[in-house]
């Protein structure tokens, strides 16, 4: 028994639970592989000052088997470090430290590269350079297991060096590479076993979600059948570049702060408070060794267990600033407005950015976009992208098809098509005819699902959208448990709210709390529920105000209408008892009518004069599109909440 | 264009109206021209209509019958939740004329169709259902003050008559004495100039309510027996049977007795013939019959005829609540005979049917009970 038992290395481990990492089947080990290799590279980008621009190309090369191709225009990377980020798991640079960023642990890459080389003995492939004038280097690269160790497979262990200009390019063209000439960049390819399926859940989801929540990245993407889609980022200035924080005293355990005790190299109390942690003043470090009765020019190293105590309570209850916010950078309000009016038609938009909070010690921000109106998912389907749809999918009922393929719509939502085209429910999608297809696209363009459509819930934790899990995470949850219906929606309780809704949030943060290693639901902390909540409020209060609006508007319109229905048939009535001139009865009554209904659409003020009826407040942050499908009414900017 | 015809010519080209139809018509021709004359003006098109509610009847004691007051609503064209019946009401108006232009008469049924239609580029109709037309007719009756029978409207038949008295319908000859188990078919217009008294020889008017008792009567010819005119109204009379009583009443000086049921329903039956009603107050005048007598079922009659349990019928929390508010109206509030007997009624617990007094004998009612109550004069007034 004894004898059996030995080390376990990580990349065992990971091996064995490649569901952790999201590897659970290969249509998402698809999108995990994309996924991690996009935010590395816009990661890189960011951190460098480059505006992204990332090529992602998926090819299929047998069955059932894809080539991952993901390109970047970042910095490049460094020979020696090469082998290490992709070939070893939780090797990285942005587990230690405290700033935001899109990878955490430095498992992901390299998980990706462990699965190609699980499922098609396909190492790894790293093409790297960092400028035009120095020379590139190539790896094919795969993890040992067994020692959670790169191993590299080409020029003896070594790698090779592409050489700068046409021989260099004649050199990849060699590799059989599709490199995009760039002059400085990373280009990552994975061959895996996988499964390419569009819907939800899709690389297709995965990127336009990306571009949504990253208004500065162009991606080009190239899928499996060699359709080619590009987004274009919308604004030309990068985000501001997230500092680098120290830990907020509040979010420090008791343990945490021995084991800092220890580490330290300050030699008095004062100076280990001051220089350990964020936000902590001078000041601030006197009152708190005050609190503890410990002498503010005490060794750190010689605390004792109880004094740490003592400190640990004495941080509680001393009075420290909200940690910094500048190691944070929200999308903004502006740029969400923005983003969601590209991606997702609609009429009315609103976005709320909450300031800064903290939830054990780590700062965050809560951010919310909103559209409302606009088809659903199922009015923008073209026939072909239906048809290739049908031709994918797994559903075995043409109900699951609908349900399980397209946002927002749900059972009674697809019953509804399904009865208006004809078509029986339980029948497989495999077997539509051709005409039967297009009663069904047809059926899908007509019927009016804004009553059974479900709000579309987008979660983004540090711009990288999260796909999965969505009944774990802590956006659904704290979106079901808003009382949406005082905002003018229609809600059961304990479920998203129906309508033609679409809602995305962000959260982002030094260290997004996720429930698993493949970062697919946000951890429920209460401080966390409770920005959600208010920001979700707060975007809730704008829509209110519009829907509200929006009805009154109706009710004029149908009051004025009313009258107009009913003129025609008593100017009948009146001329048939005594004769008089019908039409022109009836053109006198209209226009009685016109004065009538424009005195009653006024409403007075409390001094009799008329209000109009447009200047409602909506306290900034909020995008409404009119008729034409061009903003009517903007009030961007930066709102009273913003964050400076 | 402007107004092209004057009333006058209007009214002359209609053929052979009668005076009566000559005044409707101007009554309708004058709503119409309102509505000319506010669209010409700029004004806001708006008719005043008396208002047909509890809060707007009064009791005329010297009288002795409900009279409408004097509170008017206004029906506008540019109010949203009148615009509607104010369009009804010129549709039935307009109905109204041309069945008068045309001499022809319908049912309220049929003034439902006539005004019915899908209005132009909507899929909303005129009228829903006759119930809202119904409404509209009575509005049209009080805003012009007309009567309905003056539109050329009537309601179905409803009450029948047989007995000791000889008429003339629309020139026909009825003799009621002949008319079989099925008794003559009250039509809705009596007036005049429809039914005409021939020849009377009966003494009083028995009013039952319901058919089955009068079936009873009928088949006992009690008509003969007693020298009258047995009438039913199928429970609440329509007008037609209430306007030939009054006829009967007023013009040939027949005393009315009322056999009703021994409940609220039939003591309001009972005050609707005598008093007049709510709804229909502005022709109490020509309607109500203020010496028409309660003969029966009394609260007493459970103990005083020697019924069984079994007859029994328990009052519901309706019934208790109807009974009270009766007992409140002011024309029994002062009559200790009537107090009395709603609240024995109360006390009893139950209500009696007539047909309850059959438990006795088959035709108790016709030979005992109705006999002795006219004979010893025991009734309620």
């Amino acid at each position: 028994m004894a004898a059996s038992q030995r080390d376990i290395s990580v990349s065992e481990f990971f091996a064995k639970n490649r569901h952790l990492l999201g590897f659970d089947n290969p249509r998402k080990a698809l999108l995990t592989t994309v996924k991690e290799a996009v935010d590395n590279a816009l990661d890189a980008c960011e951190e460098a000052g480059i505006l992204p621009e990332v090529w992602i190309r998926i090819t299929p090369t047998g069955e059932n088997r894809f080539r991952v191709d993901v390109q970047d225009n970042g910095p490049g990377i460094l020979k020696k470090q090469i082998p290490l980020i992709f070939g070893k798991l939780l090797y990285g640079s942005k587990f230690h430290r405290l700033r935001m960023s899109r990878g955490q642990q430095g498992i992901g890459i390299s998980a990706a590269g462990m699965y190609g080389l699980l499922t098609t003995g396909k190492p790894v492939r790293i093409l790297s350079k960092i400028s035009r004038t120095k020379p590139g280097h190539y790896y094919a690269i795969q993890i040992d297991t067994k020692r959670n160790e790169p191993e590299i497979l080409n020029g003896r262990g070594e790698g090779d060096e592409i050489p700068v200009g046409e021989r260099g390019r004649q050199a990849i063209e060699k590799l059989g590479i599709d490199w995009v000439d760039v002059d400085h960049g990373t280009l990552v390819t994975i061959e895996l076993e996988a499964r390419y399926q569009r819907g939800r859940g899709s690389v297709d989801e995965y990127l336009e979600q990306t571009a949504l929540a990253n208004p500065h990245v162009t991606l080009h993407y190239v899928d499996p059948e060699g359709k080619a889609t590009t987004y274009a980022r919308v604004t030309e200035t990068l985000p501001p570049e997230p500092k680098e924080i120290k830990p907020h005293p509040y979010g420090v355990e008791l343990g945490r702060l021995v084991s800092m005790l220890k580490e330290t190299k300050a030699t008095t109390m004062m100076q280990f408070l001051t220089s350990s942690f964020s936000r902590v003043s001078g000041n601030v470090a006197r009152r708190i060794c005050d609190a503890a009765k410990v002498s503010p020019r005490a060794s750190p190293r010689k605390i004792g267990r109880h004094e740490a105590d003592e400190l640990y309570k004495a941080i509680q209850t001393t009075k420290i600033p909200a940690p910094a916010t500048d190691c944070i950078s929200p999308i903004g309000e502006d740029l969400l407005l923005r983003g969601l009016h590209k991606l997702v038609p609609g009429e009315f938009y609103a976005a709320a950015t909450r300031p800064p909070a903290v939830y054990r010690g780590n700062p965050f921000v809560i951010e919310v976009g909103l559209a409302y109106g606009g088809g659903p998912a199922t009015h923008r389907v073209s026939r072909e992208t239906l048809v290739e749809l049908i031709s994918q999918t797994d559903a075995r009922t043409l109900r699951q098809f609908l349900t399980s393929t397209f946002d927002g719509v749900g059972v009674q939502a697809a019953d509804k098509i399904l009865h208006e085209a004809g078509l029986r429910r339980r029948t497989a999608p495999a077997k539509l005819k051709d005409a039967e297809i297009t009663r069904l696209h047809e059926a899908m363009q007509n019927v009016n699902l804004s009553d059974g459509q479900t709000m579309t819930v987008l979660r983004y934790a540090n711009r990288v959208p999260l796909l999965f899990q969505a009944g774990a995470c802590a956006i659904t949850q704290t979106v079901m448990a808003t009382n949406w219906r005082s905002y003018g929606l229609t809600q059961s309780r304990g479920s998203l709210p129906t309508g033609p809704v679409t809602i995305m949030v962000h959260m982002a943060s030094v260290w997004v709390p996720f429930t698993s290693e493949s970062k697919e639901a946000i951890a429920s902390y209460p401080e966390i529920q409770k920005e959600l909540r208010l920001a979700l409020q707060a975007v809730g209060r704008k829509l209110g105000m519009y829907l509200r609006r929006r009805i009154r508007v109706k009710h004029e319109g149908e009051r004025r209408n009313l009258f107009l229905r009913y003129l025609g048939e008593v100017a009948t009535a009146v001329s048939e008892i005594n004769q008089t001139d019908r039409e022109e009865l009836y053109q006198r009554l209209l226009k009685v009518a016109k004065r009538k209904t424009r005195q009653a659409d006024l409403q007075f003020d409390d001094r009799g004069r008329p209000i109009e009826q447009d200047a409602d407040d909506f306290g900034g942050g909020v995008l409404i599109v009119g008729d034409d499908g061009a903003p009517r009414a903007a009030e961007t900017g930066v709102a009273a909440e913003t964050p400076k | 264009m402007a107004k092209k015809t004057t009333n006058q010519d209007q009214a002359a080209a209609a053929p052979n109206l009668n005076p009566r139809d000559q005044h409707t018509l101007e009554q309708l021709v004058a709503l119409a021209d309102a509505v000319v004359r506010s669209a010409q003006s700029g004004v806001d098109p708006t008719l005043k209509i008396p208002t047909r509610t509890l809060s707007n009847v009064r009791y005329n004691r010297t009288k002795r019958i409900i009279e409408m007051g004097s509170a008017r609503s206004d029906r506008q064209l540019f109010n949203l939740n009148q615009a509607k019946s104010y369009m009804q009401t010129l549709l039935v108006a307009s109905g109204a004329k041309k069945l008068i232009a045309q001499g022809k008469t319908t049912s309220l049924r049929g003034m439902f169709y006539l005004s019915k239609h899908t209005i132009e580029g909507t899929r909303e109709e005129t009228f829903d259902d006759q119930s809202e037309s119904d409404g509209i007719i009575e509005d049209l009756e009080v805003a012009i003050n007309v009567l309905r029978e003056e539109l050329h409207l009537y309601a179905k038949n409803a009450g029948a008559m047989v007995g000791e008295i000889t008429l003339i319908d629309s020139g026909d000859t009825i003799d009621c004495t002949r008319m079989g188990s099925g008794g003559y078919s009250i039509p809705s217009i009596v007036e005049p100039e429809v039914v005409q008294f021939a020849e009377c020889n009966a003494k009083f008017v028995l009013h039952v309510e319901k058919d089955t008792v009068w079936r009873r009567f009928n088949e006992d010819k009690f008509w003969k027996t007693h020298q009258c005119i047995l009438t039913h109204g199928g429970g609440q009379p329509p007008r037609g049977v209430r306007r030939l009583l009054y006829r009967l009443h007023h013009e040939l000086k027949l005393p009315v007795y009322c056999l009703l049921d021994n409940d609220p329903w039939g003591y309001y039956i009972y005050s609707v013939i005598k008093q007049g009603s709510i709804n229909l107050a502005y022709e109490s005048k020509r309607m109500a019959i203020p010496e028409a007598r309660f003969l029966g079922l009394r609260s007493k009659d459970f103990v005083e005829c020697g019924l069984s349990n079994s007859v029994k019928i328990q009052l519901n929390e309706t019934d208790r609540k109807r009974a009270k508010q009766i007992a409140k109206y002011p024309w029994f509030a002062h009559k200790k005979a009537w107090q009395k007997e709603i609240e024995q009624l109360l006390e009893n617990g139950f209500k009696l049917e007539v047909e309850a007094l059959i438990s006795k004998d088959i035709s108790y009612v016709t030979e005992e009970y109705t006999p002795t109550r006219l004979e010893n004069e025991d009734w309620l007034d």
